[in-house]
């Protein structure tokens, strides 16, 4: 009795936890005419302005290089890497300095949002199948719109 | 294992490689000669000495007891001078010493990888102990251990308590029985006590230096000396957690002697009384002094750095001279008025010079002579020469040449393989050839190393029979890696055929050289740091190989050149010209392609901004500049819009992110910071050939 009585106490215990890893604090910003969220987990910092040194022979997703503090960093169009066509760069355009999984990379948006709480157990699968998988989720706020999720993995891969 | 072991380790490993490493010098060196200087058996007997000492200490037992043999060989030896040895035994005793001092190498590398040492080492051991006897005749009685003869005789007085004045007690501690180096694994435990800050004396004195200590310690056990009981019963507790104690006791002094005898002890009997307060420096002493005797010809004042922290320091050091560069030409400075413009300008030549002086400093860290590598071919050609039974004799020439320690590491291997391929290649098998030719009938292989300005030049050349380019193409015919009719090749692409991968000339393969991996190998490895290799062979006068190596790898000149909006570096050392062109002086073939001529040779023109696919107005070739550019043997014109200037710049790798498209194959080398923030790319004259005209 008591046994089964400490099993429960523990899958109470994991449920807890669970619930509490669940909730993610995420950046939301504009690309593409969506509105996409990134965890903060892998976001460095937000610059604007850089000159970005174009690179040759790159798919043209691949906006070239910037000189961050004497880092090298790649920059990525997030939008053009989403498979839609380009759009003028604007004074709101700026560069998410991300680390996923200590690959350091930059991502162009339209502009960024706000941090929120997202809860990982609202996120739903996308019910397509489409070739450009880099999002990987979606999830529908209090007020009726849409987030999508940025699959960090597949960013993080130049050729995928 | 926790971390002072793993640092002891370490250290452990470094001291003996590099005591090997000069084990094998010296025995290279001393076979030439064909004698052993009586030095250099000193030498020798202190190095084995030194390896038992630390290894028994690391417990890697097959190591000590090889070393222990090696030492009693080389004890009799030094007893009865080198010149006792008939030149048969000196020849045998040679090989003994290379093949130990292999039998240790071997060791240690299990020790580096973390295998499980060897335990029979008892075939070895006895195979230098029968040495031992041959040498010593039949006079076996001389033969056990001769160290152990003469410390017997120090040993007999150390029965009674040893002679402290100060002390109160003695812990008696006991060693377990056949531990081996008892005097070290006392001093360790001696070590562990006094990093307890605990205030004794122990005895036998100084044993750490003198290995004769061990048969009073195996005998007779040491003494701690307290000067009060409380100390000594902490140190109890402390010894007890260490291991290798078979037993201790606690002894007291009777308490009236040493007070009435303290204050003659001062002034007489300098050596007990006037160390005890302070142990610990003259201790020290005796150890260092025999250090430096034995070591002054060896050791300079070195320490060893982690490359990682030096190539963080280069790294800073080239942030510094970029940033310096960009304080000085920002365009604030304008506003600034005369007066205290030049001021500026003073305190910025002052920080300049700094700043350049910093930079040599930084660089030649790195920089390491090529000795070590070309040392070790002294040990190949040994080897080899008997094996393959050729007389050969290796020269070596500018041995001191400093070269950055990354190429250092990476040209070893492609160094070693040629001198195998020159010995078994290019040296004719037979002396009767040689002599038939009328050369000397011992074969020489030149290694040479030398700086240009910017470059290093490795050659390996030998006398030999030299290659025959018809046997080349021949044999590249038959293995189908011609890419154009055999009598279309030159002598110089012939020769290079040898590079190409799957090309071996030999008919059967060797212990030595033709294990598949061939000059093609060797030409990768050199060229992954940037290098390039040529040969040059004349049939029946020999082959020279050369390798030219950049000096290194991080900084280096370059010339910027612009392509529309971008900003190009070529290394200045591939480029051999600049000039602008007529339309008269184009020459075109039948597809097309633009070639021009300059100084007797054609050379095909490569538009940068056509390659890359760049926008820019600059496309007749009139308006921009061509740029004669050349890599080891490859040589063509690069067209670009405009020269900027020339500037030192630290290379920078491109992100890992960008791997996958292979930048490398694309003639794109690595990026560069520019003074004013700005990145440019450097370009890989190399692989730019390949990108733009080999694969058309």
């Amino acid at each position: 009795m008591s046994e089964e009585k400490k099993q429960d106490e523990i899958l109470e215990e994991i449920a807890n936890t669970e619930e509490n890893t669940t909730i993610e604090r995420c950046l939301t910003f504009n690309a593409g005419g969506l509105v996409l969220y990134i965890s903060t987990k892998y976001v460095i910092e937000i610059i604007n302005n850089h000159t970005i040194t174009t690179l040759p022979l790159m798919p043209p997703y691949i906006k070239g290089i910037i000189n961050l503090r004497g880092q090298i960093l790649p920059v990525v169009d997030i939008q053009l890497r989403m498979g839609k066509s380009e759009t003028d760069y604007t004074s709101k355009t700026c560069i998410i300095v991300l680390d996923i999984d200590s690959v350091p990379l930059g991502i162009i948006v339209d502009s960024v949002r706000q941090m929120i709480d997202i809860d990982l157990k609202d996120v739903k699968p996308i019910p397509l199948k489409r070739q450009q998988k880099m999002l990987d989720g979606m999830v529908t706020m209090e007020d009726g719109s849409v987030f999508m999720s940025v699959d960090c993995k597949a960013l993080a891969d130049a050729q995928a | 294992m926790d971390n002072g072991m793993e640092g002891m380790l370490d250290t452990y490993l470094f001291e003996t490689n590099s005591l090997l490493d000069q084990l094998d010098e010296m025995l290279v060196k001393d076979e030439k000669v064909g004698e052993f200087s009586s030095d250099d058996v000193n030498e020798i007997f202190r190095i084995m000495h030194t390896i038992k000492g630390s290894s028994a200490m690391m417990e890697f037992g097959s190591l000590a007891s090889i070393a222990h043999h090696i030492e009693d060989l080389f004890f009799y030896i030094r007893d009865k001078g080198i010149d006792s040895l008939g030149a048969e035994h000196k020849k045998e005793l040679f090989n003994l010493m290379f093949r130990s001092g292999d039998c240790l190498r071997g060791q240690v590398e299990k020790v580096e990888n973390g295998e499980p040492l060897d335990t029979d080492m008892d075939s070895f051991s006895a195979e230098i102990n029968q040495f031992l006897k041959k040498i010593s005749g039949a006079a076996t009685e001389e033969e056990p251990a001769p160290v152990q003869e003469e410390a017997s005789g120090d040993a007999s007085a150390s029965n009674s308590l040893p002679d402290d004045k100060t002390a109160i007690c003695f812990l008696h501690v006991f060693l377990e029985e056949g531990i081996g180096m008892e005097n070290l694994r006392a001093f360790m435990i001696i070590n562990a006590l006094k990093e307890c800050e605990l205030d004794f004396r122990y005895y036998p004195e100084g044993m750490e230096a003198n290995s004769e200590t061990c048969a009073i310690i195996i005998e007779d056990g040491f003494y701690l000396a307290f000067d009060t009981v409380e100390l000594a019963s902490t140190a109890e507790d402390i010894l007890k957690t260490q291991g290798h104690i078979r037993s201790y006791e606690l002894v007291m002094v009777p308490v009236e002697e040493p007070k009435a005898e303290e204050k003659p002890a001062e002034s007489h009997e300098a050596a007990p009384a006037a160390a005890a307060p302070s142990p610990a420096p003259e201790k020290k002493q005796p150890a260092a002094q025999k250090a430096t005797a034995s070591n002054s010809p060896v050791k300079q004042s070195l320490i060893s750095v982690n490359l990682m922290k030096l190539d963080s320091l280069v790294n800073i050091v080239g942030e510094i001279v970029i940033t310096e560069s960009m304080v000085t030409s920002s365009p604030e400075l304008a506003q600034l008025n005369r007066d205290s413009y030049d001021t500026f300008m003073k305190s910025a030549r002052q920080l300049r010079k700094l700043t350049d002086e910093l930079q040599d400093i930084a660089m030649s860290l790195r920089m390491v002579p090529i000795s070590g590598v070309f040392q070790k071919m002294n040990r190949i050609v040994r080897d080899m020469k008997q094996k393959l039974n050729k007389d050969v004799r290796l020269t070596l020439v500018g041995e001191d040449t400093e070269v950055d320690k990354t190429i250092v590491d990476s040209i070893q291997d492609p160094i070693m393989h040629m001198v195998r391929n020159s010995m078994d290649h290019g040296i004719e098998d037979d002396v009767q050839e040689r002599i038939a030719a009328g050369k000397n009938p011992q074969g020489e292989i030149i290694l040479s190393a030398s700086h240009t300005s910017n470059e290093v030049i490795i050659s390996i050349a030998d006398d030999g029979k030299g290659m025959d380019p018809d046997k080349l193409l021949q044999k590249a015919s038959e293995k189908g890696i011609l890419v154009k009719p055999a009598n279309e090749y030159t002598k110089k692409e012939a020769l290079g055929l040898i590079m190409l991968p799957g090309f071996s000339t030999n008919q059967t393969v060797t212990e030595f050289s033709g294990r598949g991996v061939g000059m093609d190998v060797v030409k990768k490895n050199v060229e992954s740091v940037g290098g390039s290799i040529s040969l040059s062979s004349e049939i029946g006068e020999g082959t020279t190989f050369t390798i030219k190596i950049p000096l290194t790898l991080s900084i280096m000149d370059g010339m910027k050149v612009t392509v529309g909006s971008s900003i190009f570096t070529i290394p200045i050392a591939n480029i051999r010209q600049s000039f602008k062109i007529t339309p008269s002086e184009i020459i075109r073939d039948e597809n097309g392609n633009e070639m021009v001529e300059r100084i007797g040779g054609f050379y095909p023109i490569v538009r940068l901004h056509e390659l890359y696919g760049i926008n820019t107005e600059v496309t007749n070739l009139e308006d921009g500049i061509l740029l004669w550019v050349e890599t080891s043997d490859r040589a063509f014109c690069l067209f670009v819009d405009d020269l900027i200037g020339e500037q030192q710049v630290v290379v920078k790798p491109f992100p890992a992110f960008l791997n996958c498209f292979e930048l490398k194959n694309y003639g794109i080398g690595g990026c560069t910071i520019l003074g004013d923030g700005n990145i440019s790319i450097i370009l890989d004259i190399l692989s730019l050939h390949a990108a733009a005209l080999e694969n058309i």
